[in-house]
């Protein structure tokens, strides 16, 4: 089946001007993207992770022809960006810059009725739809108040809104949860989620890890303007092969420890016992095919469990892996 | 179609814009064109201080001419204006000048400062995101210019008329009306010229403040443009507004279309407007290209 979004070596260099003082200056190359090469499939939530800097929404702008690439090619639900850019346009919903991409001046409703038009709905179907996303975003109250008194998790919210006026198959949404607090991420998240389900592609960017690794079925990891991993997040804290540790305590039996022994996944038991209840560290090479196993074992001879707590490999384990540094680093160029 | 499907349609795959309805037709791109405006309306709406402001500022710019004219000139102003002009009533012609030029400078300000506005806003590549042609924008754009500045014109010229105790209903009002309206849309092609200057060189204020004072002196707001030297002659009628003006004054004070009858003088407007809009588009476009071969169009 063809991909819904393909996108073939795609490159993207600036020249930005370097002053040299009040009169000189010297332009410079930069390498915003190098060679991107991936696929994303219809109804996937891909996400693109990578830190400040790293080309994420550089990539974002060459897909949504704001910006015409250096060289190479990409194609949204079919359409190659460069040759039908209205077409590409008009098959992707995209939530970028957050609330700088609204009229502050303007009302909520007059600016999701406003980019209707922009996308060619006809009045009735712009005032429909504008609703529509003013009650799914809880905003009925707020709604003919002006953008400039909302708060900024507001104004997000309505830029989020603002993407789906024209009910695309692809959503690119660039950061969206910035600025909201953890309630209103969630919501956020839950609709994405939800949408998703309702059969639209989504491309997701972020830096906030736990995000991508609730929200995502594949990601790609950005930096210095190339994917350096790419796959479901399973596989990608799978490729480190990193030693899995689970602690479990409770009232563990000699025979329930054993029987963990045997369990062929298990490489090593270490035990700590006090106060009549037992800490068990068990390692293994995959913990999560792993837990089921050793609860089942545990309880089948007589264990009481009080806690269990298997240590995550997280995605930002892969980044560190990979690159020798964390996410919140900047790596920018320009 | 409802904008979230229910359950039972849902991992259907959804279809964009082109599939369901095809290409945008005329009528939607007129929508377009009529949305745009009537964003930018109500936009300007909330500033209402300002707009009263805008009304006075022709009238104010008129006075000096006038009172520097009624304080030097003497009893024989009037006559020697007439010998120069062919309207004894420079009042009016001042008057005239004044907000006509107003027209002119809000084409400026609105149309050609339009893609800077934008880009200061944060909201330019919100527009860039929709599968709409920038012609079309620009077209709503200069329709909200249009009825910005005709508007708020047509105030000042009659408030200053009662100021300034003149009778604003002489002459044909229709055909002045009719040389405005044709004026604007070679003027509108030359401020997208003038906006991919902007979008350029990234340097609004200095531009168009620059571009005020050309074009106030080419235009001849406040003199026949017969006072200039030969090659300044020919380059001011070679400018729009300046036939624009003139074309105004002739219809009002009856001072002498260039070609001696209206009809030709607007015509020179007709053949202005084929060119400058498609012109102003091409320029506009090649711009924009090349800014998106570099660092985007929302980079400022």
């Amino acid at each position: 089946m063809e991909p819904e979004i393909r996108v073939e070596e795609l490159s993207k260099s600036y020249y930005p001007k370097q002053r040299k003082g009040i009169f000189k200056s010297e332009t410079t190359e930069v390498e915003a993207l190098k060679s991107v090469s991936l696929e994303i499939k219809e109804g996937e939530v891909f996400g693109l992770l990578g830190p400040n800097g790293a080309g994420k929404t550089t990539l974002i702008k060459c897909l949504t022809t704001l910006l015409l690439p250096s060289s190479g090619d990409a194609w949204i639900h079919g359409y190659h960006i460069e040759d039908q850019e209205n077409e590409v346009r008009a098959a992707v919903g995209c939530m970028l810059m957050g609330e700088r991409g609204l009229y502050w001046k303007l009302t909520a409703r007059e600016n999701l009725e406003f980019f209707g038009a922009l996308y060619h709905l006809s009045p009735s179907d712009r005032k429909q739809r504008s609703e529509e996303i003013i009650e799914l975003l809880h905003m009925e109250e707020i709604a003919d108040r002006t953008v400039e008194t909302y708060s900024s998790g507001q104004k997000m919210m309505l830029a989020f809104g603002k993407s789906l006026i024209n009910d695309a198959p692809v959503l690119i949404l660039d950061e969206p949860t910035n600025t909201l607090d953890v309630p209103a991420a969630r919501e956020l998240r839950g609709l994405v989620r939800e949408l998703n389900e309702a059969g639209k592609t989504i491309v997701y960017t972020t830096h906030i890890m736990s995000e991508a690794e609730t929200l995502c079925d594949r990601v790609a990891i950005v930096d210095h303007g190339e994917v350096i991993e790419m796959g479901a997040v399973p596989e990608l804290k799978q490729s480190l092969g990193r030693d899995h540790v689970t602690h479990i305590e409770g009232v563990i039996p000699e025979q329930a420890r054993a029987a963990v022994d045997r369990l062929p996944e298990v490489t090593k038991v270490a035990t700590a016992a006090s106060n009549g209840t037992t800490r068990l560290s068990v390692v293994s090479s995959d913990g999560r095919v792993l837990l089921p196993k050793l609860i089942e074992a545990l309880t089948d001879n007589g264990a009481l469990l009080q806690q269990i707590e298997p240590e995550q490999v997280t995605l930002e384990d892969v980044f560190v892996a990979r690159t020798g540094r964390t996410l919140s680093e900047d790596t920018r160029v320009v | 179609m409802s904008l979230w499907p229910e359950p039972a349609a849902r991992c259907q795959k959804t279809q964009g814009w082109f599939e369901l309805r095809g290409k945008p037709s005329l009528r939607s791109k007129l929508s377009i064109v009529v949305a745009t405006a009537k964003m930018r309306l109500s936009l300007v709406s909330r500033y209402k201080g300002q707009l009263f402001i805008e009304m006075l500022i022709p009238i104010v710019f008129a006075s000096i001419p006038i009172m520097l004219g009624r304080a030097t000139g003497g009893d024989a102003a009037a006559a020697n204006f007439e010998s120069n002009t062919g309207t004894s009533d420079y009042v009016a012609y001042m008057l005239i000048g004044s907000v006509t030029f107003m027209i002119v400078s809000y084409a400026f300000w609105l149309v050609g400062y339009w893609i800077r506005f934008e880009q200061e806003t944060g909201t330019l590549e919100a527009i860039y995101l929709t599968p709409t042609s920038r012609f079309w924008n620009a077209a709503g754009i200069s329709l909200y210019s249009a009825i910005r500045s005709i508007l708020f014109g047509t105030l000042s010229y009659f408030v200053g008329a009662l100021i300034f105790g003149i009778n604003p209903f002489r002459g044909a009002l229709l055909l002045a009306g009719m040389f405005i309206l044709v004026g604007l849309v070679p003027l509108f092609g030359m401020t997208l010229l003038f906006g991919a200057l902007i979008m350029k060189v990234r340097e609004a204020n200095s531009l168009v403040n620059m571009m005020q004072w050309g074009v106030s002196l080419l235009m001849g707001v406040f003199f026949p443009i017969l006072v200039f030297p030969p090659l300044m002659r020919t380059l001011a009628l070679a400018f729009p507004p300046t036939w624009m003006v003139n074309g105004v004054r002739s219809s009002l004070l009856g001072v002498g279309y260039f070609f001696n009858e209206w009809y030709l003088d607007l015509a020179v407007l007709w053949a202005f407007m084929l060119i400058a809009p498609l012109l102003g588009y091409a320029v506009f476009r090649r711009v924009e290209r090349g800014i998106k071969r570099n660092e985007g169009v929302g980079q400022y």
